[in-house]
């Protein structure tokens, strides 16, 4: 078992905590966030992905508004309500913490 | 060639190859299914169909407006499977998911049952297909349905007038749909095919390189062949027998079979013969009140059941309850050969010796040479004359 098929699980939990992170910083629609994700470690596909966003705003982290596209069907822009804002100062902070914890660790 | 179908993906008409329809409409039942326990499963999908309905439009042009059954797998392998629980933890209430479920059960429930439907089967038809749908419709043996009809015919005159009327009404099965939907079995062929289609592009997933792609494409191929002949030579009763080929039956059974066979086609070829030159059959003599093509119909409606019938039981000992691709061996070819050698024996046995006892026919077979030169020059004098 090489290192990508050990961090199968690890990166499918972090899945969320990354698709937040994006839709910070701009209001996005799925194949955005697909693109930005394809480039990284974490490129998913929208089998995966819609089910998420649906949990996530469900859970009240996101909401979406209708934009016209110019071709095609109208599209889901999503951005983060104050609750999806707060998860993720939260997650970044507990990831930071996680970062500290392997680096000390593994100076001794 | 194929044919094409027009769907709605998100509120925009896309035409799809009819296997790339299949292959698609495979991959949303699973969806579906999968999503069953999620509260939010109508919503995905349609998300998902609006993705789709993106990727199609990208595809199109003014000059390209079918997206092909290549395009589909590959858009739907773009795609991904829908996954039911995404991220860490699925926290759907317990209460949501159970009350979502029932809807779910009642959807595939609903897309499952297909509703069956009068069609004429040409397929083993004997005239128009007409008892063959009936007997496929209301599921028994096509034989007691022809068997009937004669009866009807015989002795109340109206078994032929209902076949005709029946053979302009009632539609032909020609698309597998339709032909699915004459049995309206729960095993229809577009059942078959839907199932067929979503193990294929579940396969196609886990196979990496192109060969194995190739590979498992020819064998899926091989394996819908099979089916379609099982679909033409098996009628609804056949379903799930063996497919053994039963040589120590086989073995008796043929030249009895077919000796009976070419009896019965002799007895056939006189009677026929008889009635059209003595108005009787074999020694009984037609009522007034019957036209002789009446009779001859007739005739020819018992010569069918008779040799239909023994043609079946040749069949099933040849291959079983099977369709015979499954089973062409080599024994098989061997036993189909000596009973055509026994068949061709009898038939010109029988035709000698008819030839030598009955002057009736030496006579009749003799003038036929005669009679199609005065047929000819009747029409040459018609045609002349016009």
């Amino acid at each position: 078992m090489n290192v990508n098929e050990k961090f199968s699980a690890i990166r499918k939990g972090l899945l969320e905590f990354l698709v937040l992170q994006i839709i910070a910083t701009d209001k996005v629609y799925a194949a955005d966030i697909l693109k930005q994700l394809s480039e990284t470690q974490f490129a998913t596909q929208e089998g995966t992905l819609y089910p998420l966003l649906s949990k996530m705003r469900r859970e009240g982290l996101l909401d979406y508004e209708w934009k016209e596209s110019e071709a095609g069907p109208p599209r889901k822009y999503y951005e983060l309500t104050p609750k999806g804002g707060e998860q993720l100062r939260e997650t970044l902070e507990y990831w930071s913490e996680i970062n500290g914890t392997v680096k000390k660790l593994g100076q001794k | 060639m194929n044919k094409v179908i027009t769907i709605n993906l998100g509120g925009n008409a896309y035409q799809l190859e009819e296997g790339g329809y299949d292959v698609l409409r495979a991959y949303l039942e699973t969806a579906a299914a999968r999503l069953q326990a999620n509260p939010d499963r109508d919503e995905i999908l349609s998300d998902i169909e609006r993705a789709l309905a993106e990727k199609f439009r990208a595809l199109l042009n003014s000059q390209k407006t079918v997206v092909i059954t290549q395009e589909v797998s590959s858009v739907l392998a773009e795609m991904g499977p829908v996954e039911a629980d995404p991220g860490t933890s699925s926290s759907g209430a317990p209460g949501d998911a159970s009350s979502a479920k029932p809807t779910g059960e009642q959807k595939t429930a609903g897309g499952s049952g297909t509703p069956r439907r009068l069609y004429r089967i040409e397929e083993g038809a004997m005239i128009a297909g007409v008892c063959n749908g009936l007997a496929a419709y209301i599921n028994i043996d096509p034989t007691l349905v022809r068997l009937a009809f004669v009866l009807l015919t015989i002795f109340w005159g109206t078994g032929l007038l209902v076949y005709i009327v029946m053979a302009f009404v009632v539609p032909e099965a020609r698309s597998p749909e339709e032909k699915a939907a004459a049995s309206g079995s729960p095993t229809t062929a577009q059942e078959f095919i839907r199932r067929a289609k979503e193990g294929y592009y579940e396969a196609m997933k886990n196979f990496p390189d192109r060969k194995a792609h190739r590979e498992w494409r020819r064998k899926f191929r091989r394996e819908m062949r099979a089916y379609a002949g099982h679909w033409r030579y098996g009628w609804p009763g056949w379903w799930g027998g063996s497919t053994r080929f039963c040589s120590p039956r086989a073995g008796f059974a043929l030249p009895v079979l077919s000796l009976l066979s070419g009896t019965v086609a002799i007895v056939w070829i006189c009677a026929l013969i008889s009635l059209l030159a003595t108005g009787g059959v074999l020694g009984l003599t037609l009522p007034d009140n019957i036209p002789v093509w009446v009779a001859a119909l007739v005739l020819l409606f018992a010569y069918g059941i008779l040799a239909g019938s023994l043609k079946a039981a040749r069949r099933f000992c040849y291959w079983g309850f099977g369709p015979p691709q499954a089973t062409a061996t080599a024994t098989a070819s061997v036993v189909l050969l000596l009973d055509a050698a026994v068949w061709c024996v009898v038939v010109i046995v029988l035709l000698w010796l008819a030839l030598h006892y009955f002057p009736e026919l030496r006579e009749a077979v003799q003038t036929i040479p005669a009679q199609a030169h005065q047929a000819a020059a009747d029409i040459r004098g018609w045609w002349t004359s016009k």
